[in-house]
Parts: structure tokens; sequence; C-alpha cells
């Protein structure tokens, strides 16, 4: 059967996904199949064009390509140095060998982020992750609970990893950024990387339905707390690497194009707290809703405080006064 | 620099920068609909004229519709008399 995920230039992004009726969600060996026939090649991509396109990209446009591939480099070598303990205590033998072919996923998704910033960009890995929100903000804390599913040996420490490193890191960071730095690749244009970005949403699409199908079991079979309370504290995390208090935002003295820069950082905002709130839903644990919502709430705020405390000035959102609140509809 | 230079400068810097291509831009001509500016395309020219014209935030400043490239030119008009 041919799927809508299947079909070069039909992926959806992950944030744009419909909610699938729980009774549909694909099972660790139907997203094996799936990775069989979504195989891509990262030197298979032809980067001149995008070579040719840097060289007279604006500085604008520069900082933010690079801010952004920055962290989603960053992410992808955290998450492969951190999946093995996953791999290795799965619950079942399905869900091992998926999470094997995720591993495969990863390194690839290194591999096109490093030669794409090198080839493309002119950009030298070395001490990029220094910078990056992800490595402050994230990383310390997915490489503690993983560590702990060697350590503990229980199934609570793998749900909590799964939620961490499925469902924050990739359901709700990289979905974000992937769709934000997509969508800009888009109109520069950028053709290599759109190809590349598509690809990895493609994969990531996978991750993110196997973290839900995961948690989603984890919630069925008693580890509700465990899995709440990591998330709520994931989302507290993930609130500030977005926000990136380490990152220095244009702020435009013309109030209308201030107004302008603002609701484009406030809607990659609201994307993300979109994603998190329905993922809550489908993991079965749709009253803590309202409490996920009011955690994302807080720490986005203080996220600002800390940008505005790092770098002496407003965020750009706050400059604007216009950071608005999502609905928890969902 | 007096009024006709600004409108000058900032009809070159939106015709330097304009996404469909470097182009003369009249100073009549819609920055969206006619030469095809998007959002980010406004804030990156906002940026770039901050940074010719010196311009900072001036508080009575109120977010109003950038439509032509006059009414760019008039705002930068304003603002570097409001810093004068």
């Amino acid at each position: 059967m041919t799927i809508a995920g299947d079909l070069p230039g039909v992926v959806s992004d992950i944030t744009e996904t419909q909610d699938v009726r729980p009774d549909l969600m694909p099972t660790s060996q139907d997203l094996y199949y799936r990775w069989e026939r979504q195989q891509w090649s990262v030197a298979a991509l032809d980067l001149a064009d995008d070579t040719a396109a840097w060289t007279r990209l604006r500085p604008f446009y520069r900082t933010e390509l690079l801010n952004a591939l920055t962290e989603l480099e960053v992410g992808e070598v955290t998450v492969v140095e951190t999946l093995s303990s996953l791999v290795d205590r799965a619950p079942t033998d399905d869900d091992r060998i998926y999470l094997s072919t995720q591993l495969a996923d990863e390194g690839r998704h290194v591999r096109f982020f490093q030669t794409y910033l090198r080839q493309a960009a002119g950009i030298s890995g070395e001490g990029l992750a220094d910078s990056a929100d992800y490595t402050n903000h994230f990383a310390p804390e997915l490489r503690r609970v993983t560590r702990a599913v060697w350590a503990e040996d229980d199934r609570a420490s793998w749900y909590r990893a799964v939620v961490y490193y499925h469902l924050i890191t990739e359901g709700v960071l990289a979905a974000t950024a992937l769709r934000t730095t997509r969508q800009l690749a888009r109109r520069l244009p950028l053709p290599a990387l759109v190809e590349g970005l598509t690809n990895v949403t493609r994969d990531e699409s996978r991750h993110v339905a196997f973290g839900m199908l995961a948690a989603r079991d984890g919630v069925g079979a008693g580890y509700g707390g465990p899995v709440l309370e990591s998330y709520l504290h994931g989302l507290d995390l993930a609130a500030r690497v977005l926000v990136g208090p380490l990152r220095k935002q244009a702020v435009p003295a013309v109030r209308t194009a201030l107004g302008i820069r603002a609701a484009q950082l406030r809607g990659g905002f609201d994307i993300a707290r979109d994603r998190a709130m329905r993922q809550l839903s489908h993991i079965g644990l749709p009253e803590a809703v309202p409490e996920a919502g009011a955690v994302w709430d807080r720490a986005l705020e203080r996220a600002l405080d800390a940008y505005a405390e790092h770098w002496n000035t407003p965020h750009p959102v706050r400059a604007a006064g216009a950071l608005s609140k999502g609905e928890d509809t969902r | 620099m007096n009024n006709e230079e600004i409108l000058t400068n900032v009809r070159r810097i939106i015709g330097e920068m304009c996404p469909l291509g470097a182009r003369e831009a009249g100073p009549d001509e819609r920055i969206m609909e006619d030469l095809g500016y998007d959002s980010m395309a406004v804030v990156e020219l906002a940026l770039v004229l901050e940074a010719e014209f010196e311009l900072e935030p001036i508080e009575e400043e109120q977010a109003i519709d950038l439509v032509t490239v006059r009414d760019v030119a008039e705002l930068v008009e304003h603002m570097v008399s409001a810093r004068a």
C-alpha cells in the first residue's frame, strides 16, 4: 500500500499532519517497513545551486539560516549519541528493530547537516555546538535520562527517555525548526536544502509516530505518572530552547517591521505549543493539557526574561508587546 | 540629507533588494503587490534601512501600513528628522 508520506514532494510537515485515531496508529513493525520504502542519500543531493546561492545571501537570511541549521545539526548530533540505550532496552523485538533503523536515520541527518553546512554554506562544524541553545538547555537532560535507562534498567526510565527524545526533542523542537527552516529555504530558494529538509522531515515523522505509540503504550501500562512528569519538564526546557536566550535577534527600529518580526517568531512558538498539546492528548493524557499549557506559557515568559537579562534588551516579541497566549483546544 | 535624497536612496535600496530581481522602484509602486516583498523581506528591508540611515526607535512612532515606496521614504524622513 502506498501512503501519502511515501510520495516525494507530498511530505507534510510533522506539525501539519492530522492526528491519527489510536486504533489506526502504525505499529513499530509498520514503521520499519515504511523506513525501507523511504530511503534517501546525502551523497545524491546536488549542492551546486545552493552553494552559489549562499554566496549571494544577504546577512539577515544568512544569520537566520545559520542559527536554524546550527540548532538542527547540534540536536541531531546529540540524538545520535543518546539513542543506543533506548534501542538496547526496548520493550519488544519489533521496537528494537525499528529503533535500529532510527539510529541509521539520525546518523544520516548528522551527515546531511554537516555536509550542507560545510559544502554549501562554507561553515566548519567546529564550535557550532558551544553557542547552541539546545546544547546548553536541553542536551544535558537528554543525556541524563538516556544514561538512566542503562543505570536504572526499568521500564519507567525507558518511557521517560522516550518522552525527552521522541516527543520533545523530535516532536516539538525539531518539528518546529524543520517547518520554519523549510519555509525559508523554499522562498530563497535553496533547492538542495529543501530536498534534504524534506527527507529529514519524512524520517522525523516516523520517529515521532514511534514516540507517540510508545508513550501511549506506557500510559496504558500504568506509566502515566513518569510520562507526564517528564513531558512537563521537557516542555519547560523546550520553551527555553525555542526562545533562545543566547541567540541575539534582530529588533527592527521601524515599529511596523518589529510587529512583523514578532509575529514571525511568535508563529514558531505557537506551532510548538500547538504540537505539544496535541501530542499530549494523543498519548492518552488529554486531562493534562491545561497544566501543560500553563507550564509552557510560564517557561516562555521566563525564557524571554532570560533573553532580556542576557542581552540587556527585550526580545522582539516583548519589544512588540505582542506575546499572545495559545488556546488549549485539543 | 534632504527629503529628496532620502527618497532617492530608499528607491535605490528597495529596487536593489527587490525579491523579483533588482530593478528601479518607482515612488508609487506597492512594495508587496508590485515588487514582491513578503513579510520576511520587509523585515530585512527595515534592518537595511536602519543601517543605511542610522535609524533608531522613536517613541511617538505608530505601526503603520507601509504600502508604497513613498510611504517607506516618508517614514525614514520622519525618523531621521526625529533623531536630529
